[in-house]
Order: structure tokens, then C-alpha cells, then sequence
């Protein structure tokens, strides 16, 4: 407890620091003693912390339960060179019970079907899925796996949670184990123990599901009691072989699993996309849905009733959070519920400074005196946290190749020709934009380019041009110093973003006749797979360089593409591959998707894009 | 074998196009040590074949024993070290290479293969310390650092070894390395020089000319000899024996940009721009330079144009020419030129015709 006290004591020196500086400076000295100590925060201090907190929280509690899960909780922290095989975990509803000091997400977590925030159907229709398969004799329906689908924090594995409890069930949960840090692996195989990786880990498990099912360890008591598996954390995957061996993994548990079984997938935003896990996790949901699996997709949470939730955890905690403040919170949670949870919290703390002293807790209270600083001096108030909400580029792209602006005007004060006037854009600045979408500028550029013809008034040749000029810019913003600047991040920095504002902006402003409104597919930048195609030709091209001369000197590279080579086709002289594939695209040049011929290899060249599309 | 390469001169005294130079240049290398030399000139004009004759004057047929190798160099570059595959050719003698190859990492390039030369250096036969010379292609293509680059090595090393640099264009390479070279001018052959070789070649190949044949070759050729030489010899597969009034076919590619230019030239929109996009992609897929390609567009568009509109047009296209330069991707900037044009073009049609 000692340990406990130092922290506390620690953080009240931090408000003396604070009041010095507004004051006298007479605690300069103890400043610095603090800082140094909050600098290099002493480990074990830390944990001995933590340990005595949880002992001091455990004597409070005395349920069996809670134990269990202080022990998971704590046993990396303690042992910590221990492996920890928490392959199956005995989840029961009502973990973290009405431990005054928790994380108000566990605390309120949703107890009965009524206090679930997500919306009646889904979860009748989840309900009545368990309801059936539970209470019918075996046989009956064709497959017991459901596959439940929804963006983080949406409630997936709370509804069935608060389900099974309805229903009496007993849920069992796979959460992938930890993973094996390289010490731990150092020291397991020095003791002899294999290491398996977390799929096999997986795949023993499903095994073992499909053979025996659940063994009734602790339901031995109460023998009546039915069960659900609930399998929340598939493992990752790495590379095709790993992900074949989990789809055949899958299909057996899909095929064979008499149990009742609910699989999360949570849904990535668009703008991850180009991540391996999301388009991974997109092929699963097929392929499960394909194996027979039950579908239901859970869509993120409305905001009324994340208010409707916030508001009744501020009236049992007996705050007062104005109205405002919880529509902020829910707004900038985007339908996460969880998210929303702990900003509220995190909201709540500020009224109470004992309070939030007692959570012992003394980064936060430092991080939230920092942030009521700046909150102070912008003199309103913001919302300090919260999720970022993103874009995925193709909407942002969307954004601005649409251009969409205000109908009506008022009178402006800046008086500008109108040539250059336009009206106010429908949308927040384009740099937000592109923040939000994490555009990166060449990307960004390329995609522009490629699209924006399509956007542009069938007859303004003229704005065409503005655009197209002000992406040439662009690209010349970007190719300065090419690669010169990369010691420099900073410099380098500013440069990408001027080039992505020029690009943006330039896209904006000279599209003043946007075509009117409609679908339109937003290509991928050819100008990726001409270049890739380009380069494989010029390497082809530099073979040949001995054309010439007798190969007694070097020909330049543009002597043999402009005149060499096709004099050569004409004379019939070692038409090799390269010459054909020119021929095969100067003929049929009419038609639109001939790109795919220009390659030489098209192999090769499918993957060296692919690549290309995961680097942004 | 090609003609071209047929009917080149080997030696100095055969040079017929640039024989005064090649004079001077035979009395510099067998006179006196020979300084850095820079050539410089059109496309097609004989530099090659300058530097292949003077190199065989200075070894003598050993210069002719050339092997082609695909080294890697391995470039220590401050914190890290690059690894950069480039072809080579060489003699005992000589080296030769495009440092342009390695893109944006030719300075390593230079440097590092001019210190390789210094460092095994040739004795001749009379024991005294010869020098190796470095044949450097497309200097005009060399990034502004690896022409800075070049200039420190080219003073470090002369004692060791003699540049030979060869560029269309004397105005990209940086003033420090001209006035530290001679320069050799090479002018494009004059069409009655081009009409001379074309007719000794028909005469060593026994063909019958009619007369204005060789003429007509050599009004198409541009002033490159290379050019004549290979339009004569497809003519001679295409038709013989031939008459004055055969079509010179010219390069396909040239095909496409002339078609290219007539498109632009019918339509104005934002949707044609489109369409010309796709035709610029696939030239550019065929590695025709972009220089050339808005050359030759602009070459096909003025013949075409008003006179009246001649002069903004050309300065744009200069305007999207150095861009270009400056600039990493070219469609941008060739697209950005046809778009002017267009927005040129379309507003003079609606002025004079309404």
C-alpha cells in the first residue's frame, strides 16, 4: 500500500506544479523531482501497485468468480515468464459486478435484453435463432453456426452474452490466447516446451469441439444447463496456406458442430481496406455464409440509443452531463457503444477531483488537467476525445470529384472576379477531408487524374485544362528533390501536403461546371499499370541495346524504341515478343479494357499492382 | 546485318559526313594527350560513330574486342549501402555505359566507376602509364547532382582516366563540365550529304536509283543519317526496284501521334481528352520518350494550325516540355498541354466561325 500512497502523493505534486506556475515559483525544485520520477516510472512500483489495488479490491469482493477473473486478468503481469493457455474461457455473466473502481463498460454492461442498445430485431432474431436450436432435438436444422457481423463496439458479443443468460445457457468462450512474446518463446523451448502456433492452438480446439463437444467441467452441478460457443477472436492468419488451413478449419465446425456456436466478425471500416485481416475477413464471411452458416450484421448503433444508454449510466452514477455533452459524446462515437461508454467516463471525471484521485490513476488525471487547459483557452467546449471519425479514400475521392457546392449564395464579402468566384463548397475544408481519409498526395493525385474527366461538363474543355494544370503542378510539387528530402521528414511533409492541397483544391476549383449528378465508378488509376508495364518494357528494351552499332557501343534507349524497333518489325528482322504485343495495341487500341494486353507477363504484373494497392 | 551498320565508317580517314572533325581529332589523339571530349548533337548525326573510329585510333583493333557484362556495384551512400545493376561494355581499354540507367541513384554510379577505373589502370607497351577512357552516354540525362558529381571526379581522376560524354543536347549538361571538356559539335548531316551516302550505299549494294529517290529518302529522314539509311533499306524490302514516286512509310509510332493530332484537332471535350489519354498511355507503355512524344505532337498539330495560333501553342508546349522536366509523371503534363491546345483551339473555332 505503500507503493499506492507514493502515486497519489506523486499527483499531488503535480497540481502543486501546476498552481506554481500560475503563481510563485517556489516549487521549482519539487517539480523537477516529479517529473523525473513520473519520467522513468519505476516498473515493479507500478505492478506492486496494481497487485495491492486488486488485493484491496478482491477483499472487498468475495465471490469466487471474481477471483477467476482478477487471476486471468493479472497472470500475465505476475508470472511473467509463464505461458498462459487460456484457450477456453469460462465466461459468466455479471464479471466485474458493481466494483465501484471499474471501467463503467464493464460495469454497465447490459444485464437484460432490455438494456441492450442494439436494435429489437437483430437481437430477436439472434434470440430466436439460440431459442431454437437450444430447445429442438438434435438433427433438426442443418448447421449451428451463426456468424454475427458488425463494426467494433457494436454489441455483438454482449447480445450474446445477455441472450444466453436469458435463455440459461452457459456460454463458452474462444478468445484467441496471447500471443508468445520472443523472450517467452527463448525460454519455453530452452524448457522443452514446442511452441504452437496460435491456428494450431485453434484448430486443436475445433477439433476437440467437434469430437466431444463441451466438457462439462463446472456444469457438473447443474447438469441441466445447455451450452453456446462463442468463438470471438479468430486467429490471424499469415499468407495463403495459414488461411486455407483456417477455412478448412472453419468448414468443419460449420459442417460437424452440434453445439450452438456464434462467430464475430467484426467489420473493418472501408478505410482499411487495403489491410491483409480485412480482406481476409470479407472472404471469410463468404466462405462461411457459403459453408450454410446463419448471417445476421449488425449495423452500428444509433445515437438515440447510445443517449438513451449514456443518460441512464449518468443517472445511476448521479452525474449531471448536460444533454449537449452526451449528444457530443454520441455523435463522435460513430455507433460505437463501448467507445461512448468510456468517453463518458472520461467526461465524468472532471467534476470530482477525489474521486478521480482515488481511481489511482495518474496519467489521466494529468492528461484531463491538460486537456481542460486547452479547452480553457479555446474557450468553448470540445470534445477531447472520442473516435476520429475516418473516410475511406474512395469516399473522400468521392467528395471531391463530385463537387458539390451550396445552391445559393449570400453576398460575399470578398469581391472577386467570377472567373474565380465560386460558391461555398458542401463540405469541410479539403485538407480535413483528406486527414480524415489519410489521403496521401500522390496517391491521391493519381486517382484524381484518372477520374476526374468523367466529372467534368461534357463541353468545358476549359475548366479541363485548369484541372489538368493544376495537377501538373501537383506533380511537380511532388517530384521536387526526389528523394533528396528524405533525411528531412518534416520538409518532406509539408511538400506532400501542399502537392495533395494543390491537387484537391486545383480538382475543386476548376471543375466550375460539374456534370450533373450521377453514378459514377471511380477507376483505379491506369497510370499504376502503365508504368509497371513501361518499366517491364524498357528492361526488355535495354537487352536489345545492342541493336545497333554492331554491339560495339551502347544505343540510346529512345533510338532503339523510336527507331530500331519498329524498323526492325518492318524489315521482319527478330520480332520477339515485346515488338508483338506493340503491334496487338496499336490495332485494337479502340476498345476500352485492352490494358490488360499491354503487359508482357500478366501475372507478374496482377501482383506487382496488388502490391502497390496495399502500400497506400 | 543492317546497313546502318554495314556502311559505317571505321576508321577516322573514312568518315565522309564530318570529315574535317574527324581530321582534327585523328591530329589531337595521335599529337598530343587527349583532353575530356564532349559530343554533342542531333539524333542521327555520327557520334557514335566518331567516338567508335577515334577510340579504334587511340588502341588501335583491341578497342573493337568488346564484352558486354551486367555488374552490379555496390554504393557505399552515407548510412546505407545500395546495390546498382548496370551494363557495361568494355575493352582493356575502354568502359562504356548510360548512367542514366540507375535513375535517381547515377551519381553513386559515376563516381564509383570512375574510381574502380583509377584503380587498375593499364600500363602501355612502352611502359608508360596509359589511361582508360570512360564512354559516358546520355550525359544530358544526368541528374544535376550526378553532373556535380562528375565534375569533382573528372578533376580527381584526370590524371587517370579520359572522359568521352555524348548528349543530344549541350544545354542540360551544367556549365562546369563543358568548359572542362572540348566540345565537338556534330551537326545534322545536310540532306546533299545524306543524298551522297545513300547513293554510294545503292551503288555498293547494286541497286538502281532513279533519280530525286535518294532525295525523297533523305526530305523525310530529318537530317539523321541513321533514320535515311534504315527508311532506304525497309524501301528496298517494301518495293524494288524502286520509283521516284514511292511512299516513304514512316514510323509507326509516328502513325499513331499524327492520328492522335487529327483527333484532338475534331474534337474538344473533356471526353476526347479522355480518349487521348488512353493513346499517350499506350505510347508511353511502348517507352517512346515523352519528350519525343509531345515533340512530334506538337510537330503534327502546327502543321495543321492557323498561324495566328502557331506561337501560343509553341509556347505552351515549351511551358509542359520543362515541366515535364521538373516534374515525375509526364501524362500529367503532355495532358495538360492537349488540354490547352483544346481550350486554345476550341475558342479560336468559336471565334472565327461562331
Amino acid at each position: 500500500m505503500g507503493k499506492r500512497n507514493n502515486l497519489v502523493v506523486l499527483s499531488s505534486d503535480d497540481e502543486e506544479n501546476e498552481r506554481s506556475l500560475s503563481s510563485n515559483r517556489r516549487y521549482s525544485k519539487p517539480k523537477s523531482r516529479s517529473l523525473l520520477t513520473r519520467s522513468n516510472p519505476n516498473p515493479r512500483g507500478a505492478k506492486k501497485a496494481r497487485i495491492s489495488h486488486s488485493r484491496s479490491r478482491l477483499s472487498k469482493e468475495s465471490s469466487n468468480v471474481n477471483e477467476i477473473g482478477f487471476l486471468y486478468d493479472d497472470f500475465d503481469e505476475v508470472f511473467n515468464g509463464f505461458k498462459v493457455s487460456a484457450g477456453k474461457r469460462e465466461h459468466v455473466s455479471g464479471f466485474g459486478g458493481s466494483n465501484a473502481n471499474g471501467l463503467w463498460v464493464d460495469k454497465y454492461k447490459p444485464r437484460s435484453l432490455e438494456e441492450l442498445a442494439v436494435h429489437k430485431k437483430k437481437v430477436e432474431e439472434v434470440k430466436v435463432w439460440f431459442e431454437e436450436r437450444l430447445r429442438s432435438s438434435k438433427d433438426e436444422f442443418g448447421h449451428y453456426v451463426l456468424v454475427i457481423t458488425g463494426q467494433a463496439g457494436v454489441g455483438k458479443s454482449a447480445t450474446i452474452h445477455v441472450i444466453a443468460s436469458h435463455l440459461g445457457a452457459r456460454v463458452c468462450e474462444w478468445n484467441t490466447p496471447t500471443p508468445v512474446i520472443w523472450q517467452e518463446h527463448l525460454h519455453n523451448s530452452s524448457a522443452g516446451i514446442t511452441y504452437t502456433s496460435k491456428l494450431d492452438e485453434f484448430e486443436i480446439f475445433v477439433e476437440r469441439i467437434r469430437k466431444y463437444g463441451l466438457i462439462p467441467s463446472s456444469s457438473a452441478k447443474e447438469p441441466k444447463s445447455s451450452n453456446i460457443l462463442l468463438i470471438d477472436d479468430l486467429p490471424m492468419t499469415n499468407g495463403k496456406v495459414a488461411f486455407g488451413r483456417l477455412k478448412k478449419c472453419l468448414h468443419l465446425l460449420v459442417r460437424s458442430t452440434r453445439i450452438p456456436t456464434a462467430i464475430l466478425l467484426t467489420d473493418y471500416g472501408e478505410a482499411d481496406s487495403a489491410d491483409q485481416t480485412a480482406r481476409c475477413s470479407e472472404e471469410l464471411k463468404l466462405y462461411l455464409e457459403s459453408a450454410g452458416a446463419c448471417k445476421v450484421a449488425f449495423n452500428p448503433i444509433t445515437n438515440n440509443s447510445i443517449k438513451k444508454t449514456l443518460s441512464r449510466i449518468c443517472r445511476l452514477e448521479r452525474f449531471n452531463v448536460t444533454a449537449e455533452q452526451i449528444d457530443l459524446i454520441a455523435k463522435a462515437s460513430g455507433g460505437d457503444i463501448r467507445n461512448a461508454i468510456t468517453s463518458l467516463q472520461f467526461c465524468c471525471l472532471k467534476p470530482d477531483p477525489l474521486r478521480s484521485l482515488s481511481l489511482c490513476d495518474t496519467t489521466t488525471t494529468y492528461l484531463r488537467e491538460k486537456s481542460d487547459e486547452i479547452s480553457a483557452l479555446d474557450g468553448e467546449f470540445s470534445l477531447k476525445f472520442g473516435r476520429d471519425e475516418t473516410l475511406s479514400l474512395f469516399h473522400a475521392l468521392g467528395k471531391f470529384l463530385h463537387n458539390k457546392r451550396v445552391a445559393l449564395m449570400d453576398q460575399d464579402e470578398f469581391l472577386v472576379r467570377d472567373k474565380f468566384s465560386r460558391l461555398p463548397m458542401k463540405m469541410d475544408a479539403p485538407e480535413k477531408v483528406l486527414c480524415q481519409a489519410h489521403g496521401q498526395a500522390r496517391p491521391i493525385a493519381d486517382f484524381l487524374h484518372e477520374n476526374v474527366l468523367d466529372f467534368l461538363c461534357e463541353e468545358a474543355i476549359d475548366d479541363a485544362w485548369t484541372v489538368a494544370s493544376y495537377l501538373s503542378d501537383a506533380d511537380m510539387l511532388l517530384a521536387t528533390f526526389r528523394g533528396m528530402l528524405t533525411r528531412y521528414n518534416e520538409a518532406e511533409n509539408v511538400l506532400q501536403s501542399a502537392a495533395a492541397s494543390v491537387a484537391v483544391r486545383g480538382v475543386l476549383f476548376g471543375n466550375s461546371h460539374p456534370s450533373p449528378s450521377r453514378w459514377h465508378a471511380i477507376r483505379r488509376p491506369k497510370l499504376w499499370q502503365v508504368e509497371q508495364s513501361s518499366l517491364c518494357n524498357k528492361t526488355e528494351i535495354v537487352k536489345r541495346r545492342f541493336i545497333g552499332y554492331s554491339g560495339l557501343t551502347l544505343s540510346d534507349l529512345s533510338v532503339v524504341t523510336t527507331e530500331y524497333t519498329p524498323m526492325l518489325k518492318w524489315l521482319g528482322y527478330g520480332t520477339s515478343g515485346g515488338l508483338e504485343t506493340r503491334q496487338d495495341l496499336m490495332q485494337d487500341n479502340k476498345t476500352e479494357d485492352n490494358f490488360d494486353k499491354m503487359s508482357l507477363d500478366d501475372q507478374q504484373e496482377i501482383e506487382t499492382t496488388d502490391d502497390e494497392i496495399e502500400d497506400w | 546485318m543492317l546497313w546502318v551498320d554495314k556502311y559505317r565508317p571505321k576508321t577516322l580517314d573514312n568518315i565522309t559526313a564530318h570529315q574535317h572533325i574527324a581530321q582534327n581529332l585523328k591530329k589531337l589523339v595521335t599529337e598530343q594527350d587527349c583532353p575530356h571530349l564532349l559530343f554533342y548533337g542531333p539524333p542521327g548525326s555520327g557520334k557514335k560513330t566518331l567516338i567508335m573510329a577515334l577510340l579504334r585510333q587511340m588502341f588501335g583493333p583491341t578497342a573493337e574486342k568488346v564484352k558486354v557484362e551486367n555488374k552490379t556495384w555496390k554504393v557505399d551512400a552515407g548510412s546505407r549501402t545500395l546495390d546498382i545493376e548496370l551494363t557495361t561494355l568494355s575493352s582493356t581499354n575502354h568502359v562504356e555505359l548510360n548512367p542514366s540507367d540507375a535513375g535517381f541513384q547515377d551519381r553513386y554510379i559515376v563516381q564509383e566507376i570512375i574510381k574502380e577505373m583509377a584503380k587498375n589502370r593499364p600500363i602501355d607497351t612502352k611502359g608508360k602509364k596509359g589511361f582508360k577512357v570512360l564512354v559516358l552516354n546520355e550525359v544530358d540525362k544526368l541528374s544535376r547532382e550526378a553532373q556535380h558529381s562528375l565534375r569533382r571526379t573528372m578533376e580527381k581522376y584526370s590524371a587517370y582516366c579520359r572522359l568521352i560524354l555524348c548528349c543530344n543536347s549541350s544545354s542540360k549538361v551544367t556549365e562546369a563540365i563543358r568548359s572542362r571538356c572540348l566540345n565537338v559539335r556534330i551537326n545534322a548531316p545536310t540532306e546533299e550529304e545524306i543524298v551522297k551516302v545513300l547513293e554510294l550505299i545503292g551503288k555498293k549494294e547494286g541497286l538502281q536509283l532513279p533519280s530525286g529517290f535518294a532525295a525523297l529518302i533523305a526530305e523525310k529522314s530529318n537530317r539523321s543519317l541513321r533514320r535515311a539509311i534504315l527508311s532506304f533499306e525497309t524501301c528496298r524490302v517494301q518495293q524494288y526496284p524502286f520509283t521516284s514516286k514511292q511512299v516513304i512509310s514512316s514510323m509507326d509510332w509516328e502513325e499513331y501521334v499524327a492520328e492522335l493530332a487529327s483527333d484532338i484537332m475534331k474534337e474538344q471535350s473533356p471526353k476526347r481528352l479522355f480518349q487521348v489519354r488512353g493513346k499517350l498511355y499506350e505510347l508511353l507503355v511502348n517507352c517512346i520518350p515523352p519528350e519525343i512524344i509531345l515533340k512530334r505532337l506538337l510537330y503534327e498539330l502546327l502543321k495543321k494550325l492557323d498561324a495566328e495560333l502557331k506561337h501560343e501553342v509553341c509556347h505552351w508546349a515549351a511551358y509542359y516540355e520543362h515541366r515535364m522536366r521538373l516534374g515525375q509523371k509526364a501524362i500529367f503534363h503532355i495532358e495538360a498541354f492537349v488540354a490547352k491546345f483544346m481550350s486554345i483551339y476550341k475558342s479560336f473555332l468559336i471565334a472565327t466561325f461562331g
